[in-house]
């Protein structure tokens, strides 16, 4: 039995882990002081710092004037420590040990000995703490709800993919009961051979915590290799809190309904929508207290899409769900720098709408300085930071009843049996089960240990003498360099902003890339990539600035070469920008030390003549384009170039050759080729000094690729990459964020239904409430752009560029015109986005047309003019595109909306969550009134036959065909903007 | 202390006054004079001398004055004296090092002068004896290496370059200044490239420093292994090239702005504008210092960066702002790391100085644009001697460039747009051209822009030859480039060919008087070959097939001007004698352009015959060109692409001696002159301390 729980529930490790230890002390345990270190035990048992964690855990204990008895409440009660301390003024708990500052020292005792009030209210709990021998039992269903739904769930598998909760409550009721009773017996099997094992440890190093305590008090950069362990014992301490709480929820009765849903929650069905849904809804700080928890078994990647969604509950909800929701949030930041930042930027964004020194408020930007301030460090050797992390699920406020905290002790506890079960030594195998998120964590932190070890105060030292040594990936502050980037691409943007003229602000733009480019390679990236990458040049040339009225946003290309880790992989070394040419100085340095060897043999004449006689241009083009700059093939190169040289045509060769076979050519042919290559090349938009982007967007994507590949120095590299990213400052992005998360949403619904509706959504990066990146679309060009440098039909355009009617290339673009036209009309429809301007519409390569600019959505609209009635828009041009009223392709175009509006339609709630819980505490303008929400809903129709939507249909495309709004609109952006 | 020194300046201030009374540093000069050692009757003598304040021509008058016996008997003295220099170069006491830096100046400069004639061995032996001469430069190179690169006072890190500058230039010939070779021995490079990388020195320093760069660098440049030559070549750290762009940038930039402020002040009057401003504008005027001359150690500096360092190039186009970037170096803070990114040290570092000037008016440039625009003016006009040693170093720097790929590839980049406003001599048949509808291109556009003025405006008797040819050489480079990479460059290509053809109307009809100095024959095979260039290699740079279209127009229009040159190199090339051999090139290379014409020219009459048409218009000949072209044949030529490296040896080697000549001259000229202002800056000493 639990074998099979273990091995089902391997992402669950860190969740487990935390709770699971502190879960039912039996009597005699509990009593003894010994058990304090146990939670550390199992990591400990495979790091080798576990000495010095749990040293460092007695010494913040020894603070405490009442030693002793103040230890025994410690592992009794922990819960009761991080509460007072959440108080201070300084960080919480959990960061603490990991601020390399001095006052997290004194903060750190400090907490314990401010937490009088804690050990007053942890002594009045403390005759609850024994009866968890019993509450142990009590306490039994949920953990096993962890058990259960497993099983039930593959009997749900076989049956029916819908589960019926209460169906599958009673058929699940008998099976529940006896695994109860199993796993308690396991458990407390377990829980004495953890004891027993960690009743070793603290005496084995209670005497290296008093070096520990002298030296770091002393020099600072001990106390950065204490940050480990002292987290350790941190984690420790909090690690311990749940039994109580489990013990205080022996008194609580784990209600039938809350079972069933419970059991919802363990199946498999249960996905991060439907977690983040009920995070937001369920007002049970049980289930919101679960629900935090099990954030740590979902894939990273699909907690991330929601990151926005977590942040804002986190900013704007009360205590409870924020409580639910940090030790997730700051477990994340310690295991990674890019959701550090992301999480950062974004609380800052969301916290923005906020009345200054609101308690909410402080409560956003509290976590964000912490996560900036650098404290939430990779725990130290042993893989901490989950077991913290969700240590400080007891991080409650005071003002927290008591009673609801032990209801979300119960639940936060159900997963525990197996964790103890796996954090047992005893039992090889399952460890080895686990091993493997476990491990990767570990050995995270333990080279990010070596990072802290060298300590912010060493690392600036050492940059300062010698940059070169960062390849040694020392940082100096882990989240400075990508900050530092970020904020300089933002003082870009806002000194381009004053300049008056595009041509002025392109050239400004690119000598400022030029001297960014000189700090460059570093461990920043854009946050846009999928992989793993480090920025190593900044193109300067190619950043052209976008087209805005008074704002510059730019966009930028980049260079990165990816690697396995951002963070860790060391970071690549600088290649001078003409890296050919340093090989050939060298070249001309072996000459100059050559000539010193001989003495005279080889004058300075033949040196001087050296440097000139760089081979012809072919050869030169040659050395241009290889990799290898070894010194044996400048070398080589060197000695063609001699001979080279002295046959070397000149323009006197004429005389020369003419005795050779005269070769003739039609002048004609030269004529023809010319119109054919250039008819050839792509056709390229002209160079408009008002409309800098067009041509480089224009360019094709591989083109542009190839072409600055081969410019740069980076391009020879094998994990060489090109990213761009448009820099947007002054603009709120948070809209934008908003419409990709929905579009992105039905995209993947639609992918799910197989309706195929074509969207691009496109990455949103908000940094603060005015300013972020954003993904640019590749190989798109805005209808404007087409429009004014084509100054053609979009239908001959597409003719242009795609081939006549009948061609495969025509009908594929058409196709994709068609897709792409009702995805968006349906966009443009369920989201009421406005401004639908030319300037607002791209059209890529295959024909495809995407929509950007999300800042009129919902319930806002630029200026109230009356524009735009329509529910999306639909020109005649595009009408034309597709084949005419009467086209085939039209009738698709209408049939694929109906389909995609029946697929959104089925899974309205995944739509509207997103949208709902960002309408929290916000002050976006889509969110303007009070019936953005029940407005959205009610565009999904959920109430019309398949037949009255075909009828809806048929009456939007009416309605936006017809509607002269739609021109009129265009041609009032004509004026007011000369958009087309 | 310093109430002392004080009152000692006081007292000095007032015996100097009185002249009948010598001042005690004369009487010191004296005694060193004389035979008897000084530090024998006084043991403090060399102690006490460098308190005093230098007197720099009593000093060098008195070395002057000494002839051969004499010299034999005091050389022991003066061998002291530089002895006890250097020493004194070690002191803590700055006015002592200033004193001393000023007496080696005196003594450096006293010997050269006394010693014309005299062999570089003398001098040496003269100044510290053949024996301790190693040593005593060594620790003199040292002592400067050590003050420079230390945190020594701005003042005296200015007297050491200018010493060096002194010493680097007390021949007229650097190559016969035996002293340097102690100086190649016990290099300084280091600490010029130190200065160049740090803003704040550069900013103070920059300009000694680059000027004794490029000085060192042409000692002996074709003789000997000069290590200033091989450390320049491979120097590829960005701040310091950086730094070494920005002081030439900003040399040149304000060479520039003062000729503009002189443009405009001679705007006053319309008519003198005309008749004046080509003559007068370069008569050198006493306050046109910094201009011309000094200019040339600038370029110069220019040229060997380019020439030498292919790091540099990168520097050319790297933008900034007219403006330096105000330099205030910021001292790291725990919170604000200096290397935020972790890397490179800073040295423009806009995220410690954010603020670059935010001036709208302000354009973006680089060191290339500031380049041209100073090539163009000093092209304006080469009947001086230092413009047309200025206008051709700016050519070769221009040749170096073009022949550099990755500079070819900056110049083509069609992301790299800027407005570069040339200047234009005014001449009657033109109107000037307003700056700002200056379109923004390519820079290589500015170049042919450049290149085509300078052929436009330089036809005349006293014909600047050498400048034709490396002018359409470096035209011929960029097309080559442009073939190869296949760069379509949208340039009116029309006024190039017409200025072209002019060219060659020009040599046409003044051969005699040209034959008699130059081979017009080789720049008319330059030029023709461009036309070749054009016609059979057009569809791989031409921007549009028209302008194939008008390439073909223009030659028949001006058909005229190749039929006479064919019957003038068919001439020469028939008869025997010395321009047989270059005129029958000629006639070759001309066969493509005289196939168009004879081609095209009768289907042209007969089109206007068939429509009766006298005058055809543009279009309708571009139509017969149009149609007309399938029964043409071309002979393809061999080698159009091809061209000749541009070397410095053996071809430009006398120009660069005579140049680094002048060059020294003039450097001279103003050490010299800085020095008297040395008073003041003795003065500052010894108040401060």
């Amino acid at each position: 039995m639990a074998d099979a729980e273990v091995s089902l529930s391997p992402a669950l490790q860190p969740l487990h882990l935390s709770p699971s230890h502190s879960a039912p002390p039996p009597p005699p345990a509990s009593s003894s002081p010994t058990t304090f270190s146990c939670p550390s035990s199992p990591s400990s048992a495979s790091s080798s710092s576990s000495s010095s964690s749990s040293s460092s855990c007695s010494e913040s204990s020894s603070d405490c004037p009442n030693h002793h008895s103040h230890r025994h409440h410690h592992h009794h009660h922990h819960h009761h420590h991080p509460r007072p301390q959440l108080q201070l003024p300084p960080p919480p708990h959990g960061e603490q040990p990991s601020s390399p500052s001095a006052s997290p020292r004194s903060s750190s005792p400090s907490g314990s000995i401010g937490s009088t009030g804690s050990i007053a209210s942890s002594s009045a709990s403390e005759g609850i703490g024994s009866g968890v021998s019993s509450g142990g039992d009590q306490r039994g269903p949920s953990p096993l709800l962890d058990v259960i739904s497993e099983d039930a769930m593959e009997m749900d598998l076989g049956v029916d993919p819908v589960i019926d909760p209460e169906v599958a409550l009673k058929a699940c009721q008998e099976v529940l009961l006896k695994v109860k009773m199993l796993d308690n017996k396991q458990q407390q099997d377990d829980q004495n051979q953890q004891q027993q094992h960690c009743a070793d440890i603290p005496e084995r190093c209670s005497p290296q915590w008093h070096i520990n305590a002298e030296t770091s008090s002393i020099r600072e950069e001990d106390e950065n290799e204490d940050e480990g362990p002292r987290d350790a014992a941190t984690a420790a301490k909090t690690y311990q809190d749940p039994p109580s709480s489990a013990g205080l929820e022996s008194s609580s009765q784990a209600t039938s309904k809350q079972s069933w849903l419970l059991r919802l929650f363990e199946s498999k069905l249960f996905d991060v929508s439907m977690a983040i849904s009920y995070l937001y809804k369920s007002k049970e700080p049980g289930v919101q207290a679960y629900i935090g928890n099990r954030l740590f078994s979902f894939p990273d990647s699909e907690v991330d899409f929601y990151l926005p969604q977590l942040l804002n509950m986190y900013v704007h909800m009360d205590t409870e769900v924020g409580d639910a929701i940090r030790p997730y949030l700051i477990h994340r930041c310690k295991s990674s720098i890019t959701f550090s930042l992301l999480s950062a930027w974004l609380l800052g964004a969301y916290s923005s709408d906020m009345h200054i020194s609101t308690q909410r408020h402080s409560r956003g930007t509290k976590l964000r300085k912490l996560i900036l301030s650098d404290e939430l460090k990779p725990a130290g050797p042993a893989s901490e930071a989950p077991r913290s992390a969700s240590g400080s699920v007891s991080d409650s406020p005071l003002s927290s009843p008591p009673h609801r905290r032990c209801h979300r002790r119960h639940n936060s506890s159900n997963v525990e049996p197996s964790t103890s079960v796996c954090s047992v030594p005893d039992s090889p195998d399952q460890g080895e089960v686990f091993v493997s998120p476990t491990r990767r964590t570990h050995q995270r932190s333990k080279s990010d240990a070596t990072v802290a070890s060298s300590g912010p105060g060493a690392s600036l030292r050492r940059t300062g003498s010698n940059p070169k040594v960062e390849a040694v990936h020392e940082e100096p502050e882990r989240l400075r360099p990508q900050r530092e980037f970020v904020k300089s691409l933002f003082g870009i943007g806002k000194r381009l902003a004053t300049l008056p003229t595009k041509e002025q602000k392109t050239q400004r733009l690119i000598s400022e890339l030029s001297l960014l480019n000189h700090k460059l390679p570093a461990r920043v990236w854009l946050p846009t990539a999928d992989h793993q990458h480090h920025v190593c040049r900044v193109p300067h040339t190619q950043a052209v600035v976008l087209n805005s009225k008074d704002k510059a946003p730019y966009i930028i290309y980049v260079e990165v070469l990816e690697c396995d880790s951002f963070e860790t992989s060391p970071v690549p070394a600088r290649i001078p920008e003409t890296r050919i040419r340093t090989a050939r100085s060298a070249e001309n340095l072996d000459c100059g030390t050559m000539a010193n060897a001989n003495s005279s043999s080889m004058t300075s004449e033949h040196r001087a003549g050296s440097f000139s006689t760089v081979p012809n241009y072919d050869n030169d083009d040659e050395a241009w384009a290889t990799d290898d700059i070894g010194q044996l093939q400048v070398e080589g190169e060197a000695q063609t170039s001699s001979s080279d040289n002295i046959s070397q045509f000149s323009v006197d060769s004429i005389t020369s050759l003419e005795s050779k076979e005269p070769v003739f050519i039609a002048a004609g042919d030269i004529r023809r080729r010319l119109s054919e290559n250039l008819a050839q090349t792509p056709t390229s938009f002209k160079r408009d000094p008002e409309d800098p982007s067009a041509v480089a967007l224009k360019e094709p994507w591989e083109e542009k690729v190839r072409r600055i590949r081969e410019a740069s120095p980076y391009g020879h590299l094998p994990n060489w990459r090109l990213l761009s990213v448009i820099v947007k400052c002054g603009d709120d992005l948070r809209q934008e964020l908003l419409a990709y998360q929905v579009l992105k949403q039905l995209q993947s619904i639609w992918q799910q239904e197989r309706v195929p509706l074509w969207i691009k959504p496109y990455k949103i990066l908000v940094m603060s409430s005015d300013s972020g990146m954003i993904e640019p679309v590749l190989n798109a060009v805005s209808l404007h752009q087409v429009r004014k440098q084509s100054q053609m039909s979009l239908l001959d355009y597409f003719l242009q560029e795609h081939g006549s009617f009948t061609t495969e290339a025509f009908l594929t673009a058409q196709r994709n015109f068609v897709q792409s036209c009702a995805g968006y009309s349906l966009i443009c429809y369920l989201l009421q986005v406005k401004d639908r301007h030319n300037g607002n519409i791209l059209l890529d390569s295959e024909g495809h047309i995407i929509h950007i600019d999300f800042g009129f959505i919902l319930s806002s609209s630029p200026r109230n003019l009356g524009f735009e009635t329509s529910a999306f828009k639909l020109t005649s041009e595009f009408v034309d595109v597709m084949g005419g009223l009467d086209g085939d392709m039209f009738i698709y175009y209408k049939m694929l909306m109906l389909q995609g509006l029946i697929a959104a339609r089925k899974h309205m709630e995944k739509v509207l969550q997103i949208v709902e819980i960002m309408q929290q505490g916000s002050h976006l303008p889509c969110f303007h009134g009070s019936s953005t929400i029940r407005g959205l809903k009610e565009r999904f129709h959920m109430s019309l036959t398949e037949e009255q939507l075909q009828l809806l249909v048929e009456q939007l495309v009416d309605g936006s065909m017809r509607s002269i709004t739609t021109k009129l609109y265009d041609s009032f952006q004509y004026v007011t903007n000369g958009i087309m | 202390m310093s109430q002392v020194e004080k009152k000692a300046g006081l007292l000095r201030r007032t015996s100097s006054s009185k002249k009948p009374l010598k001042e005690k540093v004369v009487l010191m000069y004296d005694e060193i004079f004389a035979k008897e050692d000084p530090a024998k009757n006084n043991p403090r003598f060399w102690d006490e001398l460098f308190l005093m304040k230098v007197n720099l021509e009593y000093l060098e008058s008195k070395l002057e004055s000494v002839d051969g016996e004499e010299v034999q008997r005091i050389q022991d003295n003066i061998n002291s004296l530089f002895h006890h220099c250097v020493q004194a170069l070690g002191e803590e006491h700055q006015i002592k090092v200033v004193n001393a830096l000023q007496t080696l100046c005196a003594l450096f400069r006293g010997v050269h002068q006394k010693n014309k004639s005299a062999s570089g061995f003398d001098i040496i032996n003269m100044l510290m004896g053949f024996d301790k001469a190693e040593q005593r430069m060594k620790d003199l190179m040292e002592r400067l290496d050590s003050l420079l690169c230390g945190d020594s006072s701005e003042s005296l890190k200015s007297l050491c370059l200018k010493l060096l500058l002194c010493l680097v230039t007390v021949t007229d010939n650097i190559s016969q200044n035996t002293i340097l070779e102690y100086v190649m021995i016990n290099s300084i490079f280091e600490a010029i490239l130190q200065i160049l990388s740090d803003v704040s020195s550069r900013g103070q320093h920059g300009y000694d420093a680059v000027v004794l760069l490029a000085l060192l660098v042409n000692y002996r440049k074709y003789e000997s292994v000069n290590p200033y030559i091989v450390k320049l070549s491979i120097v590829d750290d960005e701040p310091t090239l950086d730094g070494m762009g920005m002081v030439v940038h900003q040399a040149l930039a304000e060479y520039n702005r003062q000729y503009k402020d002189k443009e405009e002040e001679n705007q006053g009057g319309f008519f003198s504008t005309l008749t004046s401003m080509v003559g007068s504008m370069f008569i050198a005027d006493a306050d046109e210092k910094l201009s011309v001359q000094t200019n040339e150690a600038i370029l110069l500096a220019l040229y060997e960066a380019v020439h030498l360092n292919r790091n540099f190039i990168t520097v050319l186009a790297q933008s900034h702002p007219e403006i330096d970037i105000a330099a205030t170096p910021t001292t790291p803070t725990p919170t604000t790391p200096t290397t935020p990114l972790g890397t490179t040290p800073p040295s423009l570092d806009m995220m410690n100085n954010p603020e670059l000037p935010l001036d709208p008016n302000l354009q973006t440039s680089n060191l290339l644009i500031t380049f041209l625009k100073y090539a163009s003016i000093v092209m304006q006009d080469t009947k001086d001697e230092h413009r047309l040693n200025s206008a051709r170093l700016c050519l070769i720097i221009l040749t170096c460039i073009a022949e550099d790929q990755y500079a070819d590839a900056f110049l083509h980049d069609d992301n790299m747009n800027f407005r570069v406003t040339l200047h234009r001599m005014p001449m009657r048949h033109r109107k000037k051209t307003v700056g700002k509808n200056i379109p923004s291109r390519p820079l290589v556009c500015a170049v042919l822009d450049l290149m085509v003025e300078f052929i436009v405006t330089h036809m005349m008797k006293d014909f600047p030859m050498d400048l034709y040819l490396r002018c359409v050489q470096i035209i011929h480079k960029l097309l080559c480039y442009q073939k190869k990479c296949r760069i379509r460059l949208h340039y009116t290509w029309r006024e190039l060919w017409s200025a072209l053809i002019n060219l060659l109307k020009f040599l046409l009809s003044n051969e005699t008087t040209l034959l008699a100095k130059h081979n017009i024959f080789h720049l008319a095979l330059l030029i023709v070959n461009l036309f070749n260039m054009f016609i059979t290699y057009g569809d791989t740079f031409l921007p549009t097939s028209n302008s194939y279209d008008e390439l073909y127009y223009e030659i028949v229009r001006m058909h005229q001007v190749f039929d006479n040159l064919y019957c003038m190199v068919l001439r020469v090339s028939t008869n025997a004698g010395q321009w047989k051999e270059p005129a029958s090139k000629v006639t070759h290379a001309l066969v493509n352009v005289r196939a168009i014409i004879n081609h095209f020219n009768p289907k042209i009459e007969s089109y206007a015959a068939v429509n009766h048409i006298s005058q055809l218009s543009e279009e309708q000949v571009l139509e017969v060109v149009r149609s007309n072209y399938d029964t043409l044949t071309l002979k393809l030529q061999d080698g159009l692409d091809q061209y000749e490296r541009y070397s410095e040896q053996p071809k430009e080697a006398a120009f660069f001696k005579e140049l680094v000549r002048s060059i020294s001259l003039n450097v001279r000229k103003n050490v010299s002159l800085n020095n008297l202002s040395q008073d003041v800056l003795l003065k500052e000493f010894s108040t401060i301390s």
